[in-house]
């Protein structure tokens, strides 16, 4: 292990180091308190509030050029008119959010931001479903420890999105019916619109909330950001707190960011990173590094470049001769990038494929056996993951617990001795470690759907994929498109449905 | 030496019995549950003889070394209270 430890105790030093990293390139930047941004809004942002990334839309209500009350009223109008194709909510707490809105108090960088929750955040007062049977009456006495720090920080709940049941699959019902749309073919639900942080990202893609949070076990950040258009950060186990969380996979759940552009999700992790007494996962790691100025652009002479010198790693078969050669080849002709082809670590296939995913499942029975026992039909579509949690021996779990280990070592050496960063194809190989991954836009297909990768990093080195991230999204505009608005009335046909052994082959 | 179905099917029901989950709460055969859309309990059955067929296997024959002696020295869990609660202090 004492690779590992080098990686970590060199995470912790960059970390602190960042104080002392070039400044942003913004001379007209005035008394910005520590920890915020000013970020002078695009002309696409003026004359409609709900294209304003956090970014701007934070920096003008700090400058008192923007009410959040009006800005809050500019979501509910698009949610009124939209949300019954989109589906994206669960529920939506207009009177409470404009009751938050009105408050006087400025409470920190979040100040009167619209946020989508995922439905598996607890809310206290607010019902909390993980859009389940099982918890369909259920109302929290607290808050997640992230949603707190969302609202300390100043942030909004407006409402709580739907999600595939229990975190499985992409937004059903819990029987299966496909509810969720992606924003960008709203009249077709067949269209893929990541799963399972779903509404989330339905609502920043089709512009309802400023910003949301969602929850990864496998993939369920970085797909529906990379199907609806948005950057999603996937951080570090036990770089957010996951309690007040409904449990999918004690060892791979991660609540991130799904939002508008890479300063957005910084400063979305920013508010919710850091130790937590209540979750162990989150204790003795290294420090939350400064995300905010790692996502800031850098600049020298107008042109963009790397905040750090980066050797950004290529898998064998990530190029495809489209949308991800083109992102490579962006990426290289950024000052400071350099790319480097690395190897897959042996055994990549197997100890990342189905089977030692697998090991993943005992994580999720163990905490629904109560449920189990009472209820089987009460997991609706998604029953099946679970059973078959409950029928893997402790041999083959603990088999897959150090299978674990012998691939992070593989891993921090065979590929990021190499590079520094590394395009992936899959979330699932940096589910399966905690390593964390930012999703971004990188193009649209044929028919006009977005495209996204995924990059992943050291533990702890958010800061890296930030850092790419706003260097790419500097020269590239992906991030800026937007969906058009759904044009027939919310009359939706019969929806498809997923079965239950749809559910068993795409839950995370 | 493999497993038939039914003896797979008496292993899920036992297992699962013994730690209190009936299978009989799912419906009959292998139509869904009208209201909830869980499974019909042959097409359960069907698909956890499948998962044990496939991923007990593939897990227990994996080696952390070609000499079992040195395998056991190989990545050993990290599962230890007191090893955490130091780490975290």
């Amino acid at each position: 292990m004492s690779t590992r430890r080098a990686f970590l105790a060199r995470t912790a030093a960059i970390g602190l180091g960042a104080t002392v990293l070039p400044a942003v390139g913004d001379a007209t930047a005035t008394a910005v308190p520590q920890g915020e941004v000013d970020v002078e809004p695009r002309a696409a942002a003026r004359h409609d509030l709900t294209e304003l990334t956090l970014a701007e839309a934070a920096t003008l209500i700090r400058r008192g050029r923007l009410d959040p009350v009006d800005l809050l009223a500019a979501y509910l109008a698009r949610i009124e008119a939209f949300d019954g194709t989109y589906q994206a909510f669960n529920l939506v707490r207009a009177d409470a959010a404009r009751d938050e809105a009105r408050a006087a108090a400025r409470r920190g960088p979040l100040h009167g931001i619209p946020l989508a929750v995922k439905d598996n955040y607890f809310t206290a007062g607010v019902p909390t479903t993980a859009n389940s049977f099982l918890f369909a009456d259920f109302v929290p006495p607290w808050d997640a420890t992230a949603v707190a720090r969302l609202t300390a920080a100043g942030g909004i709940v407006l409402g709580k999105t739907q999600m595939g049941p229990l975190a499985t699959s992409r937004a059903t019902t819990p029987s299966g019916e496909v509810t969720t749309v992606n924003a960008w073919a709203p009249e077709d639900p067949s269209v893929y619109p990541g799963g399972s942080s779903t509404g989330s990202a339905t609502a920043v893609a089709g512009r309802l909330a400023t910003s949301s949070v969602g929850t990864q076990t496998g993939g369920s950040i970085t797909a529906p950001s990379n199907a609806q258009n948005l950057t999603g950060l996937k951080p570090t186990m036990g770089r957010v707190s996951l309690h007040g969380i409904v449990p999918l996979t004690h060892t791979r759940d991660h609540p991130g960011p799904l939002a508008r552009d890479t300063l957005d999700a910084a400063i979305m992790l920013s508010a919710m990173a850091g130790p937590d007494p209540a979750d162990p996962r989150t204790l003795g790691l290294p420090p939350v590094p400064d995300l905010v100025t790692a996502a800031t652009p850098v600049r020298r002479r107008d042109r963009a470049r790397l905040r750090w010198p980066t050797r950004i790693g290529v898998i064998p078969g990530y190029a495809d001769g489209g949308a991800r050669t083109a992102f490579l080849d962006t990426l290289a002709d950024i000052p400071g990038a350099r790319l480097v082809d690395v190897p897959l670590p042996a055994e990549w296939e197997l100890l990342t494929g189905r089977v030692f995913n697998d090991v993943r499942l005992p994580e999720r029975s163990e905490p629904f056996l109560p449920h189990l026992r009472a209820d089987l039909r009460g997991f609706g579509v998604s029953v099946l993951g679970w059973l078959r949690g409950a029928l893997l021996g402790s041999d083959e779990y603990l088999i897959g617990q150090r299978a674990k280990l012998v691939l992070l070592e593989r891993v921090l050496t065979d590929l990021f001795d190499r590079c520094d960063v590394v395009v992936q194809t899959s979330p699932v190989p940096f589910d399966i470690l905690g390593l964390p991954e930012l999703a971004l836009p990188i193009g649209f297909d044929d028919d006009g759907l977005p495209l996204g990768t995924i990059l992943g990093a050291r533990p702890y080195e958010e800061d890296r994929l930030l850092a790419v991230g706003a260097a790419y999204q500097a020269v590239t505009d992906w991030h800026h498109r937007r969906p058009a608005d759904p044009t027939r009335p919310a009359v939706r046909r019969t929806p498809p449905r997923l079965d239950a052994l749809d559910v068993l082959e795409t839950m995370q | 030496m493999q497993p038939t179905d039914d003896e797979l099917d008496t292993l899920i029901r036992a297992r699962l019995a013994l730690l209190g989950i009936d299978l009989d709460q799912l419906p009959p055969g292998t139509e869904p549950d009208p209201e909830t859309g869980s499974p019909g309990r042959e097409t359960a059955l069907a698909s956890l003889r499948s998962f044990l067929r496939t991923t007990v296997p593939t897990l227990s024959e994996y080696r952390f070394d070609a000499d079992p002696a040195l395998a056991q020295q190989v990545a050993p869990p990290t599962l230890y209270p007191s090893n955490t609660t130091a780490w975290q202090r």
